[in-house]
C-alpha cells in the first residue's frame, strides 16, 4: 500500500468521523435550546427570549397544573395500552417464529401494513370508524388506537428479537418431564424476556408521544402531546421545558440502567459458563 | 356520579388512583365493556345542590389561578378550570357528534368567540340563562349587551373583549406603522404575519379599501379584500398565518409586523419594549369571547353563580390584571386603580382602557348566513394553505 | 381465522346490521368455541396444528378490528357526500367528485408531501450513514452507549422538539447567524435555500425537520444492517481492491442494503403524512397533504374530502413501496 493512498484513507476515515461528529451535533442541538430555556426567567408568559437564569421553574416544575395531568393521562393511556399491546404482539410473535403454519405469509404483510400506513391515514380512518358507530371519543378510544399501532410494533421488532431463539430447548425441557406450561414459564419465558420488555419499553414510548393519531381520536382528553399543541398556540410556559427536560433525564437513567443491568447479566452469564 | 365525574378528566383534582385502576380494569374486560366505561365516567352532571360542581372550558392563559380557588372557597362549588378551548373551528368539530347527537358534552360553560357563539345558538346547542339570578349582569358594558344573534341577551356573557389591530416590531421596521397598508409593504417582504382568525384578518383589510364591516353580508362584498390577501402570500409578502403564536415570531424578530390581539401585545412588550400595537387609522375589530352554558348541562345554578361571581368588578378587575384584555365589565377601572401598584398602573393603559378616538375606529363583523360563512371560510382555507 | 377476521371486519364497519348482524356474531362465538374445545379435548397432534391460530387470534382480531374496518370505513366516507354544511354524517352516494377534489384542488400539497418526504429521506441517509459506520465498525464497546446517544434526543416530546427548532431557524437566532458568519448566506440563498436572508418558514425549515424528526428511523436500521458484517470481511474486501472506498463499495454498501431500504420506508412514510413540522416551520406555501387532511377533517368537518385525501396518500404510498421493494429486489419488508 502506497503512503498516498494510506494518507487519504486516514483522510477519508477523519471525514467520516467529522460527519458523524456533525450528525450527532445536529441531533442534540434541540435538545441543548430545551434544557437551556427551562432556566429562562421570563416577564410576562412568553418563554421566546432569553431573559435571565433562574432556578425557580425546576423548583415547581408542577406548577402548571394543566399540563402534569396532561403527562399523567399520557402515562395512563401509555400503561394500559402497553400492557395490552405487549400481550397481543408477544403471542403474535411467538406464533410466527415457533410454528410454520398455513397463512403466516398474510400475518406477516397483515402485520406490517399498519406500520407502513401513514400516522394520519391510521387516525383519521380510525376516527371515521368511531364517528360512523356513534363511538364517543376519549380515554378507550385512544387507548384502542394505541394498541392498534403498538401491537404491531410489538410484535414485529420482537419476532426480530427472538428470530434465533432454540425452540428446541423447550422440547427438551418437556422431555425432561415439564409439562408444556412449565417449560414455557420456566425456560423460554426467561430467555425471551428481555426481549419482550424492549419491545414493550419502546412501544411505551411510541405511546406517550404520540401526536397525530391521538389528536383524531382523543375527543375531549387532552394528552400531553395534545396539551402542548393547545399551548403552543398561545405560549410555552418554562415549566413545559423542565417536563421535557425530566422526561429526557428519566429515560436516560432508566437507559444507563439497561445498559448496567445488561452488562451485569453477561458478566454473570459468561461466569457461569465457564464452570 | 357526578362528582366522580368531574373529578376523573383533566385538570385541577388528577385522575385518583381508583379511578385508574377502574379503568384499567375496563380495558382490560375488553372493549365489549366500552358503554359501561362511557356510563361510569362519562354520566350526565347533577344539579344537587349540596355539592354544586362547574367546569369551565376556556382558552389557554385566559385567567389568573387566584380566581379559580377563591371562588371555590367564597361558593362551595367544585369548579373544574380546564384551557382545551383553542381553537373555535376545531372545537365545534370536537364536540359536533355529541352536541348534534343530543347528547352533552363535559364543560358546563364554554368560551367561543362571538360568531361562533352565535352558531352554537342557532344549532341549539347552548342553553337560556336566568339573568335574573346573575345581579352583577348589570354590570355588563353597554356596547357589548344586546348583540343581534342574542337579541335579548339570553344565552351569553361576554368573558374578555379585546382589539385587532397591527403590532410591529420597532426595532425591526425602524419606524411607526399606523395603517393596514404598511404590511403590504414592499421593504417588509416576508416579515409579515396574518391571523388565521378570518375576522380579524380580512375585517382589517376590508376596513382598509373604506368598507365597513356592518355592511359585509356576501362573499362577492369580501372578494376584493380575499384577492389582496391571496396575492401578498403568493409574493411572499406574507410568511404566515398564526393564531396566538404569532407573539414568538414578532418577539424574535420573524416578523416585522403583524395582524395582532391588543391583550398579548401588552403582555409581549413586558419583555420586549420594542414591540408596539396600533389600531390602524382606516379601523380595527373589535371581537369578544363569550361565556356559554352548555345543552344539557345541569348545573344550570352553579352556572349562574359564576357568571355572576366574575361579573363583580372586584373579581373582573383581578381577572384583567393578569389576561390584560378589555374587560366587558364596567367598574374594572376604579377597582384597578383602588389595587395599586402594577394593577394601577394598567388603570391608565391604553390598550385596556382605550381613549373615545380609538374606540371610534373599531368596528365588528355582523352575522353572516351559513351560506356565505362557508364561502369565506372555503376561500380563506385555500390561501392560508390547508 | 380469515372468515373471523373478515366477519369481525365487516360488524365494525356496519356493512351487516339487523339480523344479518347476529348471525355473524354467533357464527364467529360458535366457531371461537369450537377452537378453544379443539385446542383443549383434541390430541396433541390437533393442538400443535392450532396452536398458532390460537396465539394469532386476539392480536390479529384487534388489527382486523381496528385497523381493517377503519379503513373500510374510511373508504365508504370518502364516497359519501354532506348533505348540509354542519351535517354530521354524510350519506353514502359514490361521491366520486371527493376524489377529483382531492387530486385536483391539492394537487400542490401531494406534491409537496412527496417531495420534502423524498428530500428528507435522502437527507437522513447522508447525516445517518455516517453515524450509524462509524457507531458499527468504531464504536468498540462504547456501541451501545452511542447508540444510546442517538436515541436520547428522541425521549423528549417531538412537539417540543419541533418547537425548539422554531428558536434555532429563527431569523435572528443562531442558526442564521452562524451561516451569516460563515458567510454562507449568498450560496444558500442562490440555491434557494435560504429566502431572503430566513431560513424559517421555508420549504429547507419543514424538510429540516422532517430530517430531524425522523433520523433515528433511519439510524437504528441501518446500524441493526451493518453490526452483522464481519470486519474480518471488511479486512479481506481491503486487501482484495486495495482501497477502503473500493472495499465500501463492493462489500460493506451491498452489505447494508436491507438497512437502506428498511430505514428509507421508515422515514418516507411517516415524512409524507406528517403536519407537525410544515405546520411549526413552514408557511402558507409549504403545507403538506397531511395539513389538508387535518385541516377538512377536524376543523372544516368535511369527512368525505378529507378521507378521499387519506386514501389517495394510502394508495400512492403503498404502490411506491411496491415499486420500490422491487427495484430494491428485497420483498422481505421487515
Amino acid at each position: 500500500m502506497t503512503s498516498a493512498q494510506s494518507s487519504r484513507q486516514k483522510l477519508g476515515r477523519k471525514f467520516i468521523n467529522a460527519s458523524a461528529v456533525l450528525g450527532l451535533l445536529y441531533l442534540f442541538a434541540p435538545i441543548v435550546v430545551i434544557v437551556l430555556f427551562s432556566f429562562n426567567k421570563p416577564k410576562g408568559k412568553y418563554n421566546i427570549v432569553w431573559q435571565g437564569f433562574t432556578l425557580d421553574n425546576w423548583a415547581n416544575p408542577f406548577s402548571k397544573p394543566e399540563f402534569t395531568d396532561a403527562l399523567i393521562v399520557s402515562l395512563q393511556v401509555a400503561a394500559v395500552s402497553t400492557v395490552c399491546a405487549t400481550l397481543l404482539g408477544t403471542l403474535i410473535a411467538i406464533a410466527l417464529s415457533r410454528y410454520r403454519f398455513k397463512g403466516s405469509g398474510a400475518v406477516n404483510l397483515f402485520l406490517v401494513l399498519p406500520m407502513t400506513s401513514p400516522e394520519i391515514v391510521l387516525g383519521s380512518s380510525l376516527a371515521t370508524l368511531f364517528l360512523a358507530r356513534g363511538v364517543e371519543r376519549g380515554f378507550m378510544t385512544v387507548v384502542i388506537a394505541h394498541i392498534m399501532f403498538q401491537v404491531s410494533f410489538v410484535a414485529v421488532t420482537l419476532r426480530a428479537r427472538i428470530r434465533g431463539f432454540d425452540w428446541a430447548l423447550e422440547q427438551a425441557a418437556m422431555d425432561l418431564g415439564a409439562s408444556p406450561r412449565r417449560a414455557f414459564w420456566k425456560v423460554t419465558f426467561p430467555l425471551i424476556l428481555p426481549g419482550i420488555i424492549a419491545a414493550s419499553l419502546l412501544s411505551f414510548a411510541l405511546s406517550i408521544d404520540d401526536f397525530i393519531i391521538t389528536f383524531f381520536n382523543a375527543g375531549s382528553l387532552v394528552t400531553f402531546p395534545l396539551q402542548v399543541f393547545g399551548a403552543s398556540r398561545v405560549a410555552i410556559p418554562p415549566q413545559l421545558n423542565v417536563l421535557a427536560s425530566m422526561l429526557l433525564f428519566g429515560s436516560i437513567a432508566i437507559m444507563v440502567a439497561g445498559l448496567i443491568f445488561e452488562s451485569r447479566r453477561q458478566r454473570a452469564a459468561s461466569g457461569s459458563s465457564r464452570h | 356520579m357526578a362528582t366522580q365525574k368531574k373529578n376523573s378528566t383533566g385538570r385541577g383534582t388528577p385522575l385518583s388512583r381508583r379511578d385508574f385502576l377502574v379503568r384499567s380494569g375496563l380495558v382490560g374486560a375488553g372493549a365489549l365493556s366500552m358503554p359501561a366505561l362511557l356510563a361510569a365516567c362519562g354520566g350526565g352532571g347533577s344539579g344537587d345542590s349540596e355539592a354544586m360542581s362547574l367546569m369551565f372550558e376556556n382558552w389557554p392563559l385566559y385567567i389568573d389561578e387566584e380566581t379559580v380557588a377563591l371562588f371555590k372557597s367564597a361558593t362551595g362549588i367544585d369548579l373544574k378550570y380546564t384551557e382545551a378551548y383553542n381553537d373555535n373551528n376545531e372545537y365545534f368539530a370536537k364536540v359536533q357528534p355529541s352536541l348534534a347527537a343530543g347528547k352533552t358534552i363535559d364543560p358546563d360553560i364554554v368560551a367561543p368567540t362571538f360568531w361562533m357563539a352565535a352558531r352554537w345558538i342557532q344549532l341549539g346547542w347552548a342553553q337560556k340563562i336566568n339573568m335574573a339570578n346573575i345581579p352583577n349582569s348589570k354590570n355588563l358594558r353597554d356596547d357589548l349587551a344586546n348583540p343581534s344573534w342574542d337579541a335579548k341577551n339570553e344565552y351569553q356573557m361576554p368573558w374578555q373583549t379585546g382589539i385587532a389591530g397591527i403590532a410591529y416590531n420597532a426595532k425591526t421596521t425602524g419606524r411607526e406603522l399606523k395603517s393596514v397598508a404598511d404590511l403590504f409593504d414592499p421593504a417588509f417582504k416576508g416579515k409579515i404575519g396574518m391571523l388565521t382568525e378570518m375576522r380579524d384578518t380580512l375585517g382589517l383589510v376590508l376596513m382598509s379599501e373604506g368598507k365597513s364591516l356592518d355592511s359585509i353580508k356576501t362573499f362577492d362584498d369580501a372578494a376584493s379584500a380575499f384577492d389582496k390577501i391571496e396575492k401578498a402570500k403568493k409574493d411572499g409578502q406574507i410568511r404566515a398565518f398564526t393564531g396566538n403564536d404569532y407573539t414568538d415570531d414578532l418577539s424574535s424578530g420573524n416578523f416585522a409586523a403583524c395582524v395582532a390581539w391588543s391583550g398579548d401585545v401588552l403582555q409581549l412588550s413586558k419583555d420586549n419594549p420594542d414591540v408596539k400595537f396600533y389600531v390602524p387609522e382606516e379601523g380595527g375589530t373589535s371581537w369578544y369571547d363569550t361565556m356559554l352554558w352548555v345543552a344539557g348541562s345541569e348545573n344550570g345554578s352553579a352556572v349562574e353563580k359564576w357568571m355572576d361571581y366574575v361579573y363583580d368588578p372586584v373579581n373582573a378587575a383581578r381577572i384583567t390584571a393578569s389576561v390584560q384584555y378589555i374587560s366587558p365589565v364596567k367598574g374594572v377601572q376604579d377597582e384597578l386603580s383602588n389595587m395599586g401598584g402594577d394593577a394601577a398602573a394598567l388603570a391608565e393603559d391604553a390598550l385596556l382602557f382605550p381613549d373615545a378616538a380609538t374606540i371610534s375606529r373599531l368596528q365588528s363583523w355582523g352575522a353572516l348566513s351559513e351560506e356565505e360563512e362557508a364561502k369565506f371560510d372555503e376561500r380563506f382555507a385555500a390561501i392560508t394553505g390547508a | 381465522m380469515l372468515v373471523l377476521a373478515i366477519g369481525v371486519v365487516s360488524i365494525g364497519a356496519g356493512w351487516v346490521s339487523g339480523t344479518t348482524r347476529l348471525v355473524a356474531l354467533s357464527v364467529m362465538l360458535v366457531s371461537v368455541v369450537v377452537l378453544v374445545w379443539t385446542a383443549f379435548m383434541g390430541g396433541l397432534e390437533t393442538r400443535r396444528a392450532l396452536a398458532p391460530y390460537g396465539l394469532l387470534k386476539p392480536g390479529i382480531l384487534w388489527l382486523s378490528l381496528f385497523f381493517l374496518a377503519p379503513l373500510w370505513s374510511m373508504f365508504q366516507m370518502s364516497l359519501s357526500s354532506k348533505q348540509s354544511r354542519f351535517d354530521f354524517f354524510p350519506d353514502f352516494t359514490w361521491e366520486w367528485s371527493n376524489y377529483s377534489t382531492a387530486l385536483t384542488d391539492f394537487a400542490p400539497q401531494f406534491t409537496r408531501s412527496f417531495v420534502y418526504a423524498a428530500v428528507a429521506t435522502v437527507l437522513t441517509l447522508l447525516i445517518g450513514y455516517p453515524l450509524a459506520y462509524v457507531i458499527a465498525f468504531r464504536g468498540g464497546k462504547y456501541r451501545t452507549i452511542l447508540l444510546g446517544l442517538v436515541a436520547v434526543p428522541f425521549f423528549t416530546s417531538y412537539l417540543i422538539r419541533t418547537l425548539a427548532w422554531q428558536n434555532l431557524l429563527a431569523d435572528s437566532g443562531p442558526v442564521v447567524s452562524l451561516l451569516n458568519t460563515l458567510r454562507l448566506d449568498a450560496p444558500l440563498e442562490w440555491l434557494n435555500i435560504m429566502d431572503n436572508g430566513r431560513l424559517m418558514n421555508t420549504p429547507a425549515a419543514v424538510i429540516g425537520g422532517l430530517t430531524y424528526n425522523f433520523l433515528p428511523f433511519m439510524i437504528l436500521p441501518l446500524y441493526v444492517s451493518l453490526e452483522k458484517i464481519d470486519v474480518r470481511l471488511v479486512d479481506a474486501a481491503m486487501d482484495l481492491y486495495t482501497t477502503a472506498s473500493g472495499a465500501f463499495r463492493r462489500v460493506v454498501l451491498p452489505l447494508s442494503l436491507p438497512g437502506v431500504f428498511a430505514g428509507s420506508l421508515l422515514v418516507f412514510i411517516p415524512a409524507a403524512g406528517d403536519f407537525v413540522n410544515a405546520q411549526f416551520l413552514g408557511s402558507p406555501s409549504t403545507t403538506m397533504v397531511g395539513n389538508s387532511i387535518q385541516n377538512q377533517f377536524l376543523r372544516e368537518l368535511n369527512y368525505p374530502l378529507a378521507s378521499a385525501m387519506s386514501f389517495v396518500l394510502m394508495a400512492v404510498i403503498t404502490c411506491s413501496v411496491l415499486v420500490y421493494a422491487k427495484f430494491m429486489g428485497t420483498d422481505d419488508l421487515v
